[in-house]
């Protein structure tokens, strides 16, 4: 095997191979980075067995061969190197040689077989249906927060894709609150039901992409794939029941705050200053048209503030935990937002105004 | 504890822990006990041989949390400043409260007589400058007894107390100091603090040095912030059939969750310990990534140590379960959105917990746990 190509070309694709790698010991051929070279162009492989990535680039082939070598020292060679072309090669004694043109420096890279490489599943074309990128990242982005890192409730470690009538679904919770993306199919899709998925797929696609133009992706029973441009990402899905999330969304709401949201995200990082780190609760203290966001006082001192607000509910006190309203209110776009509630005790969402298809649901803490 | 839910048994001499004829040790036993010479910890066998005629008791470790919570309740209820130490030992800070209370000794009888109507318990009080007086002063005039050391009489009082009685003076440091021939307080608080550190070290000899002198030495087992739970089960003859020792795990893990979730506390850590038949101890832990739920997940885990430790062919003689780094349950406040099977199960256990906090000698328990012989236990806390 021998080709050439400028590093810059190479590099961007071998630093997503290392994202997805996460074995980190040399002699396992999943620290390694699958490379072959046929026809003009190179494939580059990448798996940890459960996340994939598989690209072609072209490159000027003189030599059509397939290796693999340890993507870490690989990653941190070609980050070395000067701009410029680069010649590869692999040797009849299966070393893999990396030569700038111009230059005298010469890397040798020791070589496992691909055949030993872990196959990478595949998926018919017609199962992949095509979403705007933008609108994707989106649904991630407000929602990947939300997800559980408890590896006991594994089936709230990742997001949940669904279809809704016309529109696609993406809810995360940790059992504590949870957040709701939702976006209009362009087109029909058909049959996709519900699927959990890990979160490291969705990571790395939010992180390349660009925003521009549309991505594809096709679910099967055990996995999901997503191209992105050139490049093909694959993941197994997350096995189990998803928690009934429909039925804990409160509908009809008894009151409403409606507050500017710049104003609350203010004064809950100041508040937060002084809010307990374990528990995280701030208190919202209401009255007509006020909203006085306070610490508890403890050993240290106490923090208040009053904020203006649109509510005309009565006299009430709700408790929360900070990070779980900040986090969503960093997601919306929106001037201004509203908190909805009916009791104290019972679930608070979350909405940006005017209601843009995003909502999130907060259960309280007790108040004493 | 005994002699008050069963009258009967007043006045005599009444040891809790293993019964006799079987291993384990004294637990706790009655002042009338005492006078046969029988101390907490010894081996039943000798405390059988020192008083035959006395009444053997077995462990109910859960009755006991329960009332020392009950009295602990009415202590904090005489003064914000409260400070447990342990299951039955507590310091309350009553400056402030004679308008409310009166005099110290008032304050003392008011005390005791809550303890006692609400719980028949009879309480030694001892009330002084700071806490390390007063604790040897609710010592020194156990049982049932009221002691007030007022400002100025320290040292007076100190000459009062046996050096193996002071608080803080363990066999080895008594030891010690017999070699300078100090035999008693008064002895002790003339030596220099500089020579005691030579031979029992520096923080030892400056911890008797301020001890001796009636001051504070500030050296109190901490603010329990984080503190371990265990009970352990030595058998009648040593055992190696697994559904058997399964068996009593899954008592242990009951007891332990019981004992948990009535403290409103969790636990990420669980400890298996094992002694086999030739005394050779050996412990495994596990440390969750969230706090243990329900006594079925503590159980499983229980099971997966004991797994790993014993290959089941040599015979174990004790078997003991703990819960590490207790801690204050930080979610507890937290409302939780669903009703997922892990919480259900914390749920069911709570509403035991509360039952059996209600209505003190109802029996609920796993199915696979009843008609259960009489057991025979020891149990260590640490608070």
């Amino acid at each position: 095997m021998k080709f050439s190509c400028e590093k810059e070309v190479l590099l961007k694709e071998i630093l997503t191979a290392q994202e997805i790698i996460s074995s980190r010991n040399a002699l396992s051929i999943l620290s390694n980075v699958y490379l072959e070279a046929d026809n003009d162009k190179l494939k580059i492989k990448a798996t940890d067995l459960k996340v994939s990535f598989e690209v072609e680039i072209p490159v000027d082939v003189q030599i059509s061969g397939r290796t693999t070598i340890f993507c870490d020292k690989f990653l941190g060679i070609l980050r070395s190197l000067p701009e410029g072309e680069i010649v590869f090669e692999l040797s009849e004694e299966n070393v893999f040689f990396i030569r700038p043109v111009f230059k005298k420096i010469d890397f040798q890279l020791r070589t496992m077989s691909p055949d030993k490489y872990p196959e990478i599943q595949k998926v018919s074309e017609d199962r992949f249906f095509k979403l705007p990128q933008k609108d994707f990242i989106d649904m991630i982005s407000k929602t990947i927060f939300a997800v559980s890192t408890d590896e006991t409730r594994y089936f709230m470690t990742g997001p949940y894709l669904e279809r809704v009538d016309k529109s696609l679904v993406m809810v995360a919770t940790d059992g504590r609150r949870l957040s709701l993306a939702k976006k209009e199919l362009p087109g029909e899709i058909e049959g996709l039901k519900g699927v959990i998925i890990p979160t490291k797929i969705l990571n790395i696609v939010k992180k390349l992409s660009s925003g521009e133009g549309e991505l594809e992706i096709a679910i099967t029973e055990k996995s999901i794939f997503i191209r992105l441009g050139e490049l093909n990402f694959s993941s197994s899905l997350i096995e189990g029941q998803f928690p009934n999330y429909q039925r804990v969304i409160p509908k009809d709401n008894k009151y409403m705050i409606v507050i500017k949201k710049s104003v609350l995200e203010d004064a809950l990082k100041r508040v937060s200053v002084l809010a307990e780190q374990k528990s995280r609760k701030v208190l919202f203290f209401l009255k007509e048209n006020s909203l006085i966001v306070a610490s508890e006082e403890n050993e240290v001192g106490q923090a208040k503030e009053e904020l203006e607000c649109e509510y005309s509910g009565p006299e009430t006190v709700l408790a929360v935990n900070y990070i779980y309203v900040l986090e969503p209110l960093r997601e919306m776009g929106s001037e201004d937002i509203s908190i909805e509630f009916t009791e104290e005790t019972k679930a608070i969402t979350l909405k940006p105004i005017p209601e843009e298809d995003y909502l999130h649901i907060v259960m309280p803490m007790q108040v004493t | 504890m005994e002699q008050i839910d069963n009258p009967s048994l007043k006045g005599k001499p009444v040891i809790v822990g293993a019964l006799p004829g079987r291993r384990g040790v004294v637990s706790a036993c009655s002042y009338e006990a005492r006078k046969f010479g029988i101390k907490s910890a010894m081996p039943i066998s000798q405390a059988y041989r020192l008083c035959p005629e006395g009444i053997y008791l077995p462990v109910r470790m859960s009755r006991y949390i329960e009332v020392s919570q009950r009295v602990m309740e009415i202590l904090k209820s005489f003064s914000p400043v409260f400070q447990r130490i342990s299951v039955d030992e507590a310091f309350i800070d009553a400056t402030g409260t004679e308008r409310l209370f009166g005099s110290p000794e008032s304050l003392a009888r008011k005390i005791k007589k809550r303890v006692r109507e609400e719980t028949k318990l009879t309480v030694s009080i001892g009330i002084a400058p700071n806490r390390y007086l007063a604790k040897l002063a609710s010592d020194f005039s156990k049982p049932d007894g009221l002691y007030i050391i007022r400002p100025g009489e320290e040292e007076a009082f100190i000459d009062k107390v046996e050096l193996k009685d002071l608080w803080g003076v363990g066999k080895k440091t008594l030891a010690k100091l017999k070699e300078l021939n100090i035999t008693s307080t008064k002895k002790l608080r003339s030596f220099p603090k500089e020579m005691l550190a030579s031979v029992i070290g520096k923080s030892a000899a400056d911890y008797l040095y301020m001890a001796v002198r009636g001051i504070d030495p500030g050296i109190h087992p901490p603010q329990t912030r984080s503190h371990s739970i265990s009970s352990e089960v030595t058998f009648q003859t040593d055992r190696k059939d697994l559904p058997g020792i399964k068996r009593v795990l899954l008592e242990l893990s009951e007891e332990l969750m019981y004992r948990l979730l009535k403290e409103k506390k969790h636990s990420r850590t669980i400890v298996l310990k094992l002694r086999y038949s030739d005394f050779t101890t050996v412990t495994i832990q596990k440390s969750l990534k969230h706090p243990v739920s329900s006594s079925d997940e503590l159980f499983q885990i229980a099971g997966e140590l004991l797994k790993k430790k014993w290959k089941g062919n040599r015979e174990i003689r004790l078997i003991g379960l703990g819960l590490a780094n207790v801690t204050e349950r930080e979610d507890a406040e937290q409302k939780d959105l669903f009703e997922d099977s892990m919480n259900r199960k914390r749920k069911v256990e709570e509403t035991i917990a509360l039952i059996k906090e209600k209505i003190s000698d109802v029996e609920i328990t796993k199915a696979s746990l009843l008609k259960r012989k009489t057991r025979h236990h020891h149990y260590k806390d640490q608070y």
